[in-house]
């Protein structure tokens, strides 16, 4: 009963998380178009909301969002990472999406306390 | 047991890390051009040689390393991170390298762990 619990509550659960971080990148570039002035604003944006949803969930866990933006130009672009962590309680998950002008990636990782 | 801690909170150097992923990065890609077969393995190489000279160093930290390596070609990159961790332990660094044909940026975060 107790062991149920605390067990979903301290594994690090991808699909909430995804869905969450969905929200927050539609919500602040659902329909926009690539522009240079604003982009740093989007960046905050997004990686604050993210946060702040996360923490919401009031999990025991260290977050950590990355977002990385790309403006839509030909050009290649290629990510990795590598994680040293508890792989029973810690996580990650990564959240592609484009639009016509833009390629959005943001990724969390989630460490537990 | 008890001469790990001496006593001493342990916190992240960002120089050392720097200095360790700068070293990983050059000895991969150090003197290459963009080549798109070759890029997958160079990122991989990246992240797993960084992390194990990080780990070497026997911290009592969870390392998260992250690389992202483009091409020259004229768009725009941005990146963005933010964390919710302790801040008188953890930290991060990020280190940007280029040469004539790509850019890489490695972010490496360290989250203590209770011991």
């Amino acid at each position: 009963m107790d062991e149920d619990q605390s067990a979903e509550e301290t594994t690090f659960v991808v699909d909430e998380i995804t869905t969450v971080i969905k929200e927050v990148v539609e919500s602040t570039i659902g329909n926009s178009s690539y522009q240079h002035s604003k982009i740093n604003q989007w960046m905050s944006n997004i990686v604050e909301s993210s946060l702040n949803q996360l923490t919401k969930l009031g999990k025991p866990f260290k977050y950590i969002v990355t977002c990385i933006i790309l403006q839509k130009n030909g050009a290649g672009l290629h990510t990795a990472s590598s994680c040293f962590w508890d792989n029973t309680t810690d996580g990650s998950c990564t959240v592609r999406w484009e639009n016509k002008t833009i390629y959005c990636s943001v990724s969390v990782f989630g460490l537990a306390i | 047991m008890e001469e790990y801690h001496s006593g001493d909170e342990v916190s992240f150097n960002p120089d050392e890390a720097s200095n360790v992923v700068k070293e990983c990065i050059e000895g991969i890609i150090g003197g290459v051009d963009y080549s798109q077969n070759k890029v997958n393995q160079w990122t991989a190489s990246i992240v797993e040689h960084s992390l194990t000279q990080l780990v070497k160093q026997g911290k009592p930290f969870k390392y998260i390393v992250n690389c992202a390596v483009m091409q020259k070609s004229g768009a725009g990159l941005h990146t963005a991170n933010s964390c919710y961790w302790d801040t008188t332990t953890d930290g991060s660094c990020t280190v940007r390298w280029e040469n004539r044909t790509m850019y890489c940026v490695v972010s490496v975060f360290a989250v203590a762990i209770a011991l």
